[in-house]
């Protein structure tokens, strides 16, 4: 077991490392330049704009941080490789450097929009897991019945709903058209309302957020709930409990729900990790102040150092929760031993 | 009634059966049959190729009827704006006055295009690197995986959305953003099907006869494994559909004034309080066909018995 959790996350280098390096990669191909763009309107003077080329490490500077410039006059460009060194060094030292647009340290930036992302992810999470488990539960238990055909229309549509669009559907519905009805609890995340983040104070703010986010991923979860258990229930040693004399009821609580969760865990655990990378689109809809919608106007603005950041933050957080998710399988399941030469496709 | 119905139905059915040996008894003879029979799927087929044959003919009689999907009069604007849909525009009009199901009609060319192209796209990268790895192991294997791996890692949407700022928004470069971006799970599928078929007897007499390696991955090892990749291309039509809408959502897909859903239901955003229909008409579009796709795609996979993972 411990070799293998250290195989894993030696395995984590090349993938990080592949990670930053597109990254950085791109910078240098997306058009626009990130140092001209700060200046919005208005166009910088050359000299504040040298200054800010040698704040970012753009270019090449002595030990008083004046521009070095070259015998055109021209500041000297810093490497790709240089700053690629740099920006891994003040990662190792836990600096992600700082905003081109907003002037900050990237970490401030992230220590206050990430908590953001974390409770709407976990918000979303236990819904899923709640609304996903139950439903794949019942649909498995009472197959063919009304309520397991609600169960599969409902998923099937939910999986082919744009999440955004739900959203939107959502904010009409509990926000416009019952807006007398809920006394105007759902009506103000409206998106393009503005509003500051003090109204996120408010549990009701995370209502319909919440469920636009669980809402693909219950459905995946109900959908893997509902054939795992009836996958479980063909098993020779369900039939053995019903030949014992068992109770229905006890035979899937105390037998086949044990294994059949198990795939259900796992596909929950591993969603959560891609929740917690943010999710643009709730996020945009619902003018969440959430790390998904930071990334993504940061992509727009070309600033890299809140991109570099952000997606370095989600690749982390998404491998460790991948990580977690298959050490606890292995305790879950002791048929599965990590490890071992394993092909897993 | 009915009952007998069927009964005498099912045996006029299985005594022609009986009568006429059946014709095709191929893999894809058979999964036709069990396809036809599966009423979801048949829905599926037959909603996508009316939306097919609607987009494809609209200029002959969509365009006359309802008006052009891009330009907009400036002299009747204030007349013609944020209609509430009426008889003579079904799904009413947006702020620019146009109307809203030529708009659609419109869209499901940029969606289908999308769906069908980029997923052409991922599958040919999916297919060559899985290939490579599945079937030269070793190093090809490691390097291709952990590649897979990278692009697995980053965050999907917000990679599109990256990629899209290299490249620069329009059609074309949507396909290829969507594309290049979903090859790792193809190529995921194609390997791990070329490992379970090349360790068949078949293969190694292949290889004595002196086929080359290019001949058995295309001649021996595809064609059986070519039914799992249809299954999951056809899933992948409607994922890479709802993959553009979010694009065009947040502004980096298709470039105005051509409609596609996904743009026109961020149009409506503003306009969601006064005129709901202009993000509710699109939405539904995007639902049915993502849907349509699903459904077929459920049905390929009983009626070709691929075993897949759910998720």
């Amino acid at each position: 077991m411990g070799k293998y959790i250290v195989k894993r996350v030696l395995q984590f280098i090349p993938v990080f490392l592949g990670v930053t390096l597109i990254l950085f990669a791109l910078q240098n191909i997306v058009p626009g330049d990130p140092i001209k763009l700060i200046g919005g309107d208005k166009a910088l003077s050359p000299e504040v704009e040298l200054q800010l080329r040698v704040r970012y490490h753009l270019v090449q500077s002595d030990e008083d941080g004046n521009a070095i410039l070259d015998e055109n006059g021209d500041p000297v460009q810093t490497s790709l490789v240089d700053r690629y060194l740099y920006y891994m060094n003040g990662l190792l030292h836990g600096d992600l450097g700082n905003s081109y647009q907003r002037k900050l340290p990237v970490t401030d930036i992230f220590a206050q929009k990430y908590p953001y992302t974390v409770k709407l992810a976990a918000c979303a999470i236990v819904l899923e897991a709640i609304m996903g488990i139950g439903a794949g539960i019942i649909s498995a238990v009472k197959r063919y019945s009304f309520w397991d055909i609600l169960v599969t229309l409902t998923t099937s549509i939910l999986v082919a709903v744009p999440a955004f669009w739900l959203g939107m559907l959502l904010q009409l519905f509990f926000g416009v058209i019952l807006k007398d009805a809920t006394g105007g609890a759902f009506s103000m995340p409206i998106s393009g309302a503005g509003g500051s983040s003090s109204q996120y104070q408010d549990w009701m703010h995370y209502v319909l957020p919440t469920i636009t986010l669980a809402s693909v991923s219950t459905a995946y979860a109900a959908r893997i709930m509902r054939s795992q258990l009836l996958d479980v229930m063909n098993q020779d040693y369900i039939r053995t409990a019903k030949a014992k004399g068992l109770s229905n009821r006890a035979i899937i609580v105390k037998h086949a729900l044990k294994n059949a969760l198990i795939p259900v865990v796992t596909y929950i655990g591993v969603d959560f990790g891609g929740m917690l990378s943010g999710a643009i689109l709730t996020e945009t809809v619902f003018n969440w102040p959430g790390i998904g919608y930071e990334v993504y106007r940061a992509i727009s603005m070309r600033d890299w150092p809140i991109v570099m950041g952000g997606v370095t933050l989600i690749v982390v957080v998404v491998m460790v929760i991948n990580l977690l998710v298959d050490i606890s399988y292995a305790f879950l399941d002791p048929r599965i031993r990590l490890g071992g030469p394993s092909d897993k496709a | 009634m009915q009952e007998t119905d069927s009964q005498s139905q099912e045996q006029a059915t299985a005594t022609k059966a009986a009568s006429a040996p059946a014709k095709s008894r191929t893999l894809w003879g058979d999964a036709f049959k069990r396809l036809r029979k599966n009423k979801l799927a048949v829905i599926g087929v037959c909603w996508i190729i009316i939306v097919v044959v609607v987009a494809l003919t609209a200029d002959l009689w969509a365009k006359p009827w309802l008006g052009s999907p891009t330009a907009s009069d400036s002299t009747t604007m204030a007349e013609t704006s944020l209609l509430a849909p009426c008889a003579e525009h079904p799904f009413g009009t947006d702020a620019l006055g146009r109307d809203i199901l030529v708009r659609v009609i419109y869209g499901a060319r940029v969606s289908l295009s999308v769906g069908i192209m980029a997923t052409a796209i991922s599958t040919l990268i999916g297919l060559v690197m899985g290939a490579l790895a599945g079937f030269y192991g070793g190093i090809w294997d490691t390097i291709i995986m952990r590649c897979a791996d990278i692009f697995l890692a980053f965050p999907y949407v917000l990679f599109v959305v990256a990629m899209i700022a290299v490249i620069g928004r329009g059609l074309q470069n949507v396909f290829i953003a969507i594309g290049i971006l979903g090859w790792p799970s193809i190529a995921r599928v194609f390997r791990s099907a070329i490992l379970t078929v090349k360790e068949n007897d078949y293969v190694d007499a292949a290889r004595a006869m002196g086929a080359s390696d290019a001949r058995i991955v295309v001649r021996h090892i595809f064609p059986n494994s070519v039914a799992s990749i249809v299954v999951y291309a056809t899933m992948n039509i409607g994922g890479a559909i709802l993959t553009e809408s979010a694009l065009s959502f947040l502004g980096m897909g298709v470039i105005p004034p051509t409609p596609s859903w996904g743009s026109m239901i961020q149009d409506g955003q503003q306009y969601l309080l006064t005129a709901p229909w202009m993000m509710i008409m699109p939405g539904l579009a995007i639902l049915s066909t993502v849907l349509a796709f699903t459904l077929l795609g459920d049905g390929l996979r009983d009626a070709l018995d691929v075993k897949m993972k759910d998720a």
